[in-house]
């Protein structure tokens, strides 16, 4: 089945993510494939998870924590900034804490807690997966294309998902529990019904948004997952473990995509001995990508002559991937 | 006007049988659900105290709920005394 395919006769996959090892070409795919989308009239939104997106620099647009931006007829990218969506979320908590107490300032070791949580390393990853949550849930687009971080931080990406779920249904029950201590003190003690329970309302709410974000990663009727190989032997090693990994967490991977191989007419010409031997080295891990994905591979897409970037050459990108 | 001292005498009765039966009880699920909250503080706030528990984004979230209770659960939390003393 060939990429064209893949999106054609499975309408229903709305989701699509293009994941590899860094610098193989999935930014410059996402941009292809939403801009051969567009072009069939679907409403089409690409977007970064990368806190080092690249999506302003290959549609040449600086689009960067601007929500989405319209790049072309039924095309819209956007960059998600989380350094303004961790900030906005702290000021976020702070007015609540000073609404709910009537403090005229944040008590210092809460404040000081605020920012140090921030302080770590996982709060840019759950800054933007959370952004994604509302991106997605709001289903304005008919496809959102997910230009993906590289392979170990989309796994990463993706494990918190499961790690988050897990915590929470964990830290639910306690809190379920000690609501049942609640009501036997109050139906001893002859009171009316307890209050609700703000807590256990919030962690509904947090349960509810991971919930939505990992249906999606994993939901084999709306997602595509491609993994994007060069025909090198390393990358075919790691993507081969990389996509192990990913099955067992449940991503429906739809198939491959491999990038950048040099187009083997060269040979009947007059060519340097340098590029001869790259062409060779490429036709023995073709080879190899041949005998162990077969008919997984979607397409071969070749080194083109000159850096994707701009809405011209994403087009030429696009025809070559999709057969215009 | 005669009906209300019997009342009372209904009601006091009801304490006593109370006090008796169920105040106990009732005592100590306070003091149960009490130690879970600090529990659940610990769980959700643990990085108040250098523990880095789990993801951080989240809890922020449920941070404005316990301020309150931050101080008498760092106070418990810190006592020279194990964790789990405190909750039997």
């Amino acid at each position: 089945m060939s990429l064209k395919e893949t999106f054609l006769n499975n309408p229903d996959r709305r989701y699509i993510m293009f994941g590899g090892k860094g610098g193989l070409g999935k930014t410059t795919f996402s941009a292809a494939t939403a801009y051969w989308l567009a072009a069939q009239g679907k409403k089409v939104l690409v977007f970064s998870v990368d806190p080092q997106a690249s999506l302003s620099d290959i549609f040449q647009q600086d689009i960067f924590g601007k929500g989405p931006v319209q790049i072309a007829n039924n095309l819209w990218a956007e960059e998600i900034d989380a350094d303004s969506h961790i900030k906005a979320y702290q000021n976020e908590i702070r007015k609540k804490i000073l609404d709910m107490y009537g403090f005229d300032k944040v008590p210092d070791e809460i404040e000081q807690y605020i920012q140090a949580a921030s302080a770590e390393p996982a709060m840019e990853e759950s800054a933007i997966f959370d952004a994604v949550v509302d991106i997605v849930v709001k289903g304005d687009y008919d496809y959102y294309i997910y230009d993906l971080v590289p392979l170990g931080h989309a796994l990463y990406y993706l494990s918190m998902a499961k790690v988050y779920d897990e915590w929470i249904n964990r830290i639910t029950k306690l809190r379920e529990e000690m609501r049942e201590y609640e009501q036997m003190v109050a139906q001893l003690k002859q009171q009316k019904q307890t209050e609700e329970d703000q807590i256990l309302t919030e962690l509904n709410f947090i349960k509810g948004r991971i919930n939505a974000s990992s249906r999606i990663l994993t939901d084999r009727a709306k997602t595509a997952f491609y993994f994007v190989v060069v025909p090198e032997e390393m990358i075919i090693l790691d993507t081969q473990k990389a996509a192990k990994l990913f099955a067992a967490y449940d991503v429906p991977i739809a198939g491959y995509v491999v990038n950048r191989v040099v187009p083997r007419e060269l040979l009947g010409q007059s060519i340097p001995s340098y590029l001869k031997h790259r062409i060779e080295m490429q036709d023995k891990y073709l080879g190899q990508i041949r005998a162990d994905l077969g008919d997984q591979v979607r397409a071969y897409v070749p080194e083109l002559e000159s850096d994707v970037t701009g809405l011209p050459m994403i087009e030429k990108l696009a025809g070559i991937m999709y057969g215009g | 006007m005669s009906e209300q001292p019997k009342k009372n005498l209904f009601q006091n009765l009801k304490e006593i049988i109370y006090g008796m039966a169920a105040h106990d009880m009732s005592r100590y699920a306070v003091r149960t659900r009490a130690s879970m909250e600090h529990l659940f503080i610990l769980i959700t706030m643990g990085d108040l105290l250098g523990i880095p528990i789990l993801p951080p984004y989240y809890s922020l979230r449920l941070l404005p709920y316990v301020v309150p209770q931050i101080a008498t659960w760092k106070r418990r939390m810190l006592r020279e005394k194990d964790v789990s003393d405190a909750m039997f």
